[in-house]
């Protein structure tokens, strides 16, 4: 893609992942993944290490070779075009911001790559210095940038030829905490700026949450769910997405039917009826499953809607909130988030308290085998 | 094996007493001043005052225009020999450092042997290769290259290989050094950034590998100026180096004021070399690699 | 579509291997002319025999000279690790003002052409009859062996916890129960490999030994200069593949020691 063409393009380009595979040995890192990205879509890879999601990332920035599938961006076949003809940007977890280089050159590099004169190169690197806000920075060297200015520099070097894909892998993950929080807002306002398409490989789920359109969450290679954070944590499409994404309350049962309307054992013997909307994978009677709801959902007390004692064994007071953590009489751990200026004042740990669980709060999936 | 850090030397904890590190540096400095800093400082002084008080001996040195022919083929021939090494080495180092497993293995290996083997069973086996008879004449003539042994043996091409040959490690392990430091994500950030593996290359691997070529070039240029083994053996008596003059000035013509004022200038000379660069030469960093 | 070939790597692998020939194969070629019949050096080598071996093995000459380099080496090797020892650890753990001067003299040895060492040392042993003896070699060599000790013991102290030593004391050990105990165990991988170092340069140094050597005592390596010089017989591929083996056996040595040390 020429320069012209890629100062004009405002927008993102859609990327299209199909049946991508990547095989080292024995070992599938990518397993059969297909994503769907719109133009301009901010989309995050979620997972923990060893998900294949920087696997993912590698292949769309050209690293790595997939063992099958392709790779399109704006229906151009990119599988296995080199990583320097891809027109990509891409920010780096650590940086790499060219040690020997002035900050201005850096930003400038990839302008010199594309044959650009050097008093444009320099005028649009400084101009790509400001808009990450740090104009004027150009003459120093990368050692004397503190972290979060290093990597508002590389987000300049990425963006600096107007790329209509940005790649960022863990970008964030070397920042401490309020850094972390400024460059997240630096990231979404850059990406509502310039409407290019992200791709955000992250291992933090509260930034994948806030930060993305839609995430997808992998697990040993595979897609577990794709959708937008509501979706991912008020519906986890299966037991791993549940209990990756959010804290999440467990309680093994047995299926006592499956037809019109679900019912199921709890383990101390009582029998719920489910709403038909609980049901996120079909079961079928006789088999074990999986009952899910959230801690924030638990309301403390007993009301109307089907009750849950625990033996409490630590109250912890964390200001909003109140963490109250306890055992079912089976052993089953459980937590309860209530707001913090509840007066449970007279509960001590060693005391049974009852929770009522609202049915539209509780989840059924398959059981573990 | 990690570089050694700069600041070794001072490490933190219960510190010896002032008696006891002197007690065990002792040793150390008795012998480095009893059999280095003294007969080397016994060689220039008799350089400066034999016969008898004067700079004369290192006036033949530069004036006489045999001696100072010898200065010349000296300096061009370890220029020569580093400028070779750095066009050899710097492919097997980069080759080196971005090898996995059974690959990166074999050229260690291949890097390694020769340095802990004799220098001297390298020149053999070149003497041997070099021969009127000898493998390359075989397979010159062979391919019908030639109808004529060449003359190989004792010249000044066969002491400029056998010297690249015994000096390449010397400059492929501190460019394997620099390399080796390089993060993968700069050659990454560069390709995705636009450049081709060449302009990767020469924008972002070279510069940052410098510091590895200049080091393993002052080793291999010093080493060389004073190489002795193999242009005693392969070289030709009509061309004769500093080293081998020495020797022969002191086994044949027992000409010592000479002898030491040509030892005076090759050593003030790499001294000198070695205290403007003593900032890029990294001994440690060699040892680390080498063993 | 598949992904294209990479040209660049396999030229570049091509030179790579092609230069790595050109170090490796000069060695290995002396491996099969030990073995050849002829009475002069030819390649190809013709026929299979030991009888350069046995000709090394049953020379007086031979036998002296090795004999010579391998008590100058295992003698240096014990110098040049004891003292080396001694000086790094003083310079890491001590409060030395000697810092400096202590890393220029160290290089010294390498900086400095051996030939002009050799010639210095050539003069000055003479004149207190050093010249052609044990202790000449062998005082000779530990400065040149020296700063490999030195390098190779600084990276292992380096390693080594301070406060070890001072737990140690804190329980009643005395300085050098503190080293004995706690610091040369875990050095000791370093230090051997260290010694094999130096006895391997040592045995193999040319340039000293060929100026000290005296008419009666000469160094293998002497022996074999002279060898190479005049007749270049065929029992020179025969040691320099001892000399070979024994490169392998000693790295291979240094190699399984340092996997062996597992300093913090």
């Amino acid at each position: 893609m020429n320069i012209a063409s890629a100062r004009q393009a405002v927008s993102g380009a859609s990327i299209r992942i199909s049946r991508l595979e990547k095989r080292f040995g024995a070992v599938s890192a990518v397993d059969g993944v297909d994503i769907d990205i719109a133009a301009g879509e901010f989309i995050a890879l979620l997972g923990p290490s060893g998900s294949g999601k920087t696997t993912i990332l590698m292949s769309v920035a050209g690293f790595e070779f997939p063992t099958s599938g392709s790779i399109h961006v704006d229906s151009e076949d990119l599988t296995y075009v080199p990583s320097n003809k891809r027109n990509l940007g891409m920010v780096f977890q650590n940086y790499t911001l060219f040690p020997h280089m002035s900050i201005l050159d850096n930003v400038a590099f990839p302008l010199k790559m594309r044959g650009l004169e050097k008093a444009e190169r320099h005028a649009r690197a400084e101009a790509a210095l400001e808009t990450v806000r740090l104009g004027g920075y150009g003459k120093r060297r990368p050692n004397e940038l503190s972290g979060g200015q290093q990597q508002r520099v590389a987000l300049a070097r990425a963006i600096v030829y107007r790329p209509r894909v940005l790649l960022m892998d863990e970008p964030l993950s070397a920042l401490d905490k309020n850094l972390r929080e400024d460059m997240q807002l630096e990231i979404k306002r850059l990406h509502a700026e310039l409407g290019i398409t992200v791709i955000f490989v992250t291992h933090d789920q509260s930034e994948a949450l806030t930060m993305a359109d839609r995430i997808a969450v992998l697990k040993d290679g595979r897609i577990q769910q794709i959708g937008p954070a509501r979706e991912l944590y008020e519906r986890p499409a299966n037991l791993f997405t549940a209990g990756f994404i959010g804290e999440m309350n467990f309680v093994d049962v047995t299926v006592e039917r499956a037809t019109d309307a679900v019912a199921v054992r709890l383990p101390w013997g009582e029998t719920w009826s489910l709403p038909a909307s609980a049901v996120v994978e079909p079961v079928r009677a006789g088999e074990s499953a999986v009952l899910a709801v959230r801690p924030e959902r638990l309301q403390f007390g007993a009301g109307t809607a089907p009750v849950v004692k625990v033996t409490l064994s630590d109250i912890v007071y964390a200001g909003s909130a109140l963490l109250l953590i306890g055992r079912l009489a089976d052993g089953t751990e459980m937590r309860a988030r209530i707001a913090g200026a509840s007066d449970v004042g007279h509960l001590a740990p060693g005391d049974i308290a009852s929770f009522s669980v609202p049915m539209e709060a509780l989840l059924l999936y398959r059981g573990r085998d | 094996m990690k570089p050694v850090r700069s600041d070794f030397w001072h490490s933190d904890g219960h510190r010896l007493s002032g008696l006891s590190t002197l007690f065990l540096l002792a040793p150390f400095f008795a012998v480095i001043a009893f059999v280095f800093i003294y007969p080397i400082v016994q060689l220039l002084v008799i350089s400066v005052t034999e016969p008898h008080p004067t700079l004369d001996n290192y006036a033949r040195v530069v004036g006489n225009p045999v001696y100072a022919r010898v200065l010349a083929r000296t300096l061009w021939t370890a220029t020569l020999v580093t400028a070779l090494s750095v066009i050899l080495g710097f492919p097997v180092a980069y080759y080196m450092s971005r090898a996995r497993g059974a690959v990166a293995a074999l050229v260690a290996v291949c890097v390694i042997l020769p340095l802990w083997s004799s220098v001297l069973v390298r020149t053999a086996a070149w003497s041997i290769l070099f021969q009127r008879n000898g493998l390359i004449n075989s397979a010159l003539m062979g391919l019908g290259l030639t109808s004529q042994p060449f003359k190989l043996l004792y010249t000044q091409s066969a002491v400029v290989i056998a010297m690249t040959h015994v000096l390449l490690p010397f400059m492929i392990l501190p460019i394997y050094g620099a390399l080796r430091s390089i993060p993968n994500d700069y050659t990454r950030a560069a390709a995705v950034l636009g450049a081709t593996r060449w302009r990767t290359f020469i924008e972002v691997i070279l510069p940052l590998s410098l510091p590895g070529v200049v080091s393993g070039s002052l080793l291999v240029f010093l080493t060389a100026l004073g190489f002795f083994i193999t242009p005693a053996l392969l070289g030709s008596p009509q061309e004769m180096m500093v080293s081998t003059l020495v020797s022969q000035q002191i086994r044949e013509v027992l000409d010592w004021p000479f002898a030491a004022a040509l030892v005076g200038v090759l050593t003030l000379f790499v001294t000198l070399l070695a205290v403007i660069f003593s900032k890029t030469l990294r001994f440690d960093r060699l040892m680390g690699a080498a063993s | 579509m598949k992904p294209p070939a990479d040209k660049g790597s396999l030229a570049l692998g091509a030179c790579v291997y092609a230069v790595l020939a050109f170090i490796i194969v000069p060695l290995v070629i002396v491996i099969p002319m030990s073995f050849g019949q002829n009475d002069y050096l030819a390649f190809p080598p013709s026929g299979f025999t030991l009888k350069w071996y046995a000709e090394y093995f049953d020379s007086r000459q031979w036998r002296a000279a090795t004999w010579l380099s391998l008590q100058v080496a295992f003698l240096t090797a014990i110098c040049a690790s004891v003292i080396g020892t001694a000086a790094t650890y003083a310079m890491v753990r001590g409060r030395s003002r000697l810092v400096t001067l202590f890393q220029v003299l160290l290089i010294g040895p390498i900086i400095v052409p051996h030939i002009a060492i050799a010639v210095g040392l050539y003069l000055f042993f003479q004149t207190i009859g050093l010249s052609g003896t044990i202790p000449g070699f062998v005082l000779a060599h530990t400065v040149l062996t020296l700063p490999f000790v030195v390098f190779t013991m600084a990276a292992a102290l380096g390693k080594v916890d301070a406060n070890l030593e001072a737990a140690a004391m804190s329980c009643g050990a005395t300085r050098f129960a503190a080293f004995r105990y706690v610091t040369l165990p875990l050095i000791l991988p370093s230090l051997a490999s260290g010694a094999l170092f130096a006895f391997i340069i040592s045995f193999d140094e040319p340039v000293v030994s060929f100026f000290l050597s005296g008419v009666r005592q000469k160094t293998l390596p002497r022996r074999m200069f002279e060898d190479i010089e005049q007749n270049l017989t065929p029992i020179i591929p025969a040691i320099a593949t001892l000399l070979i083996v024994l490169s392998i056996a000693i790295l291979l040595g240094a190699h399984a020691l340092r996997s062996r040390s597992k300093t913090p």
